[in-house]
């Protein structure tokens, strides 16, 4: 697979603070990749270092096979980026807003009219294209934000945390987008804290804590580095201790928490535990108002990876 | 091209401050402030002179010719005691005795060692101006021509085109106070104008996330910031086209006079200070409100203490000691001067170069503090 990115031992110090120590990843041709970390992880440092926006101790990044440079303007041609915080003009309407920083890529104007409709198209504002950023509302304002970043048809996007304190609506819509670029040839580099989107879309996964990489996969290689496997929650009215100590002895049960009325049971392994478990319930004549399966999520790695959630 | 149109269309966005401050300059600038103007109040009396001629060259003739024009000579008998029974009878009202040598010692840069008997009365005083200014008139000529002839008919135009806007005409005199009001006024609502939409305009394209998309695009930033540079410029020259074009409507064809240009000449050093100082401050600055907030001290605090809304002559000394220290001091100190200047020329014009060149002095200092400041700046 055709390398677009090359990190090869990055480090960056805010002062005193390592913001991110020693990082080497390589992103593929036509993937997306997630950039998943707490707060505070260093992914935005990570994104800036890349773009040649900070200036880092250590390191060197190749674009394309080219060494990034803060004038290499023919990599930055290809490159599109979201940054993290809203980045418009409150003086430009929806539409001059995505001209704009279309123009400072495609000059030539027709061209530039079909791009700034396409971009429009998929974030879907179509209806917007006459409001001032102040008349959109926070997810709006974040759609047109990406569309500002990405007219310009990059082969290469950059997208920091796009969904933040965004409604569901436009969360779905943001995240089909991306999708729809990853489609069309894109390759994308995604930063988020929240590991449900990553889940979704994301081909592949770095976690990040502190400015180092904790581990790199698919989802559900990231998910082999949990212990567990399973995770069943069991609401019931009455159920005896006995019965309890008898369910910890089974052979895939890692552990059995009670809690209240609740009982949750992890599993290391194993194939049907849950019906495994209904049919031992039946036959102790438990009675249950709820239960239900997880697979562990990301979360669950992190916290097996740092003893900490990913949200604080 | 695309940075140009955006810039003008973010310009756009602020029309309605433009229009308001514009609007303030129509009605504030154009109004006549100046009632007691004491040139115009004693124009269609000529006063009565006895003039004792007692060089008789073709430069006393001169003199002599010019009062016949604008005044009336009363003969009498070449005695004191006549003369002053004249005085006394207020036949006459002053008197103007020519010595001998007079030509001789205006030609090696003399005043003419004139003396006068006056009747101390209103029309004595206008006979004193006229001769004041002829003096005056003569000696500044009498450098740059040597020829009598040349000389004499020099000076004549030159009291004469500067009566045609100053001394004859009532409306005139007026006129031209009131363009220099209109002018004085405009340093306020210029540096408004111009400081508040440039650095209004540039806080949204240097504020932290936009300058970051642009920093990260295909576009050379340091091209990008050139366009801006540009724009803004060419939005100062617009501003200064705008209010010339103002000052014509109001004010007719001594707008264009040699005075009017140079008003105008004076504005538009004046915008390149502000345009200078507009860059600065939207270095430093980059929050709308604190750009507002800014701009709306400095214009106004300039304007009291420089005398846009009050004339310099109203103001305490202490006051205008501060004013040293602010551009718009010598913006209206120009303008003031060029209200009150009998003669347009190159060597009595000289305290106008020299403020216009304290102005680029400012804009200098500007342009080096900016570059100071966005070096500091430059990376993120
Ligand atoms: N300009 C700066 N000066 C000093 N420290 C900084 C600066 N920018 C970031 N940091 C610090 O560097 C570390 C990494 O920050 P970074 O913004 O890269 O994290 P992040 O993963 O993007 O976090 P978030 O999810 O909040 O965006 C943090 O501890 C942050 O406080
Ligand atoms: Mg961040």
């Amino acid at each position: 697979m055709k390398k677009i990115i090359e990190v090869k031992n990055l480090s960056k110090s805010y002062k005193n603070l390592k913001a991110i120590d020693d990082l080497s990843f390589d992103v593929y041709e036509g993937e997306i990749l997630g950039l998943l970390g707490p707060n505070g992880s260093g992914k935005s440092t990570t994104i800036n270092s890349i773009l040649n926006l900070l200036e880092f101790e250590k390191g060197t990044i190749k674009i394309f096979g080219k060494i990034m440079k803060p004038d290499a303007y023919d990599i930055k041609r290809d490159i599109g980026v979201i940054f993290q915080e809203v980045a418009v003009f409150e003086e430009l309407t929806v539409y001059e807003n995505i001209d704009y920083f279309c123009g400072l890529y495609v000059s030539d104007k027709l061209l530039r009219k079909s791009y700034v409709e396409d971009a429009i198209n998929l974030v879907g504002l179509k209806e917007f294209t006459k409001f001032y950023p102040k008349q959109l509302s926070g997810g709006l304002l974040r759609r047109l934000n990406i569309a500002c970043g990405i007219a310009h048809k990059p082969k290469l996007i950059f997208l920091d945390e796009p969904t933040v304190a965004v409604d569901p609506q436009s969360r779905n819509n943001i995240l089909d987008g991306i999708k729809k670029l990853r489609d069309d040839g894109a390759t994308i580099v995604y930063t988020t804290h929240y590991m449900e989107e990553v889940e979704m879309i994301c081909d592949r996964i770095i976690i990040l804590d502190k400015g180092k990489i904790l581990a790199e996969g698919t989802t559900d290689e990231l998910k082999s580095l949990a212990k567990l496997e399973e995770k069943i929650t069991l609401e019931v009215k009455k159920i005896s201790s006995k019965v309890v100590d008898e369910i910890k002895t089974f052979k895939t049960v890692d552990s059995v928490i009670q809690n209240g009325n609740n009982l949750v049971i992890t599993y290391k392994k194993g194939k049907d535990n849950l019906g495994e478990l209904t049919s031992f319930l039946h036959s102790k004549k438990v009675t249950y108002s709820k239960i239900f399966s997880e697979r562990p999520t990301l979360n669950d790695v992190f916290l097996e990876l740092t003893g900490k959630d990913l949200r604080d | 091209m695309t940075v140009f149109k955006t810039f003008w269309k973010v310009v756009k966005r602020y029309k309605g401050t433009i229009i308001g401050f514009t609007l303030m300059l129509v009605i504030f600038g154009s109004i006549n402030m100046s009632s007691n103007d004491v040139t115009s109040s004693f124009k269609e009396t000529k006063p009565d002179i006895i003039i004792v001629n007692n060089d008789n060259t073709i430069l006393a003739d001169g003199l002599v010719s010019y009062f016949k024009e604008n005044a009336n000579i009363i003969d009498v008998k070449n005695t004191e005691r006549a003369i002053d029974d004249a005085i006394f009878y207020r036949d006459a009202s002053y008197v103007i005795y020519i010595p001998d040598g007079y030509e001789d010692n205006i030609l090696n840069g003399g005043n003419g060692n004139i003396e006068i008997k006056s009747s101390g009365d209103y029309t004595s005083n206008l006979a004193e101006m006229l001769l004041t200014r002829y003096i005056k008139a003569i000696k500044v000529l009498s450098k740059e021509y040597s020829d009598k002839t040349t000389l004499l008919s020099k000076v004549n135009n030159a009291l004469d085109e500067n009566s045609k806007v100053e001394l004859t005409t009532k409306i005139n005199t007026t006129e031209l106070s009131r363009l220099s009001r209109y002018y004085n006024f405009a340093s306020y609502t210029l540096i408004a104008v111009i400081l508040f939409i440039i650095c209004l305009v540039l806080s949204s394209f240097n504020k932290e996330t936009t300058r970051k998309r642009i920093v990260v695009s295909s576009m050379d930033y340091k091209k990008h910031n050139k366009y801006i540079l540009i724009a803004s410029s060419l939005y100062s020259i617009f501003v200064v086209i705008l209010y010339t074009i103002l000052a014509f409507i109001i004010f007719g064809s001594l707008t264009f006079t040699e005075r009017g240009l140079l008003y105008i000449l004076n504005t538009f050093i004046f915008s390149f200070v502000a345009l200078c100082m507009a860059l600065f401050i939207s270095t430093l600055v980059k929050n709308k409100e604190a750009v507002s907030g800014i701009v709306n001290v400095v214009a106004l605090s300039q304007a009291f203490l420089c005398g846009a809304f009050i004339p310099v002559v109203w103001l305490p000394e202490s006051v205008i000691k501060i004013a040293h220290v602010l551009p718009a001091y010598w913006y209206i100190n120009t303008n003031d001067f060029l209200a009150e200047l009998e003669v347009l020329s190159f060597t009595n014009l000289k305290p106008i170069w020299i403020n216009m060149l304290i102005l680029i002095i400012f804009a200098i200092i500007f342009i080096i503090l900016n570059n100071i400041a966005s070096r500091k700046k430059m990376v993120l």
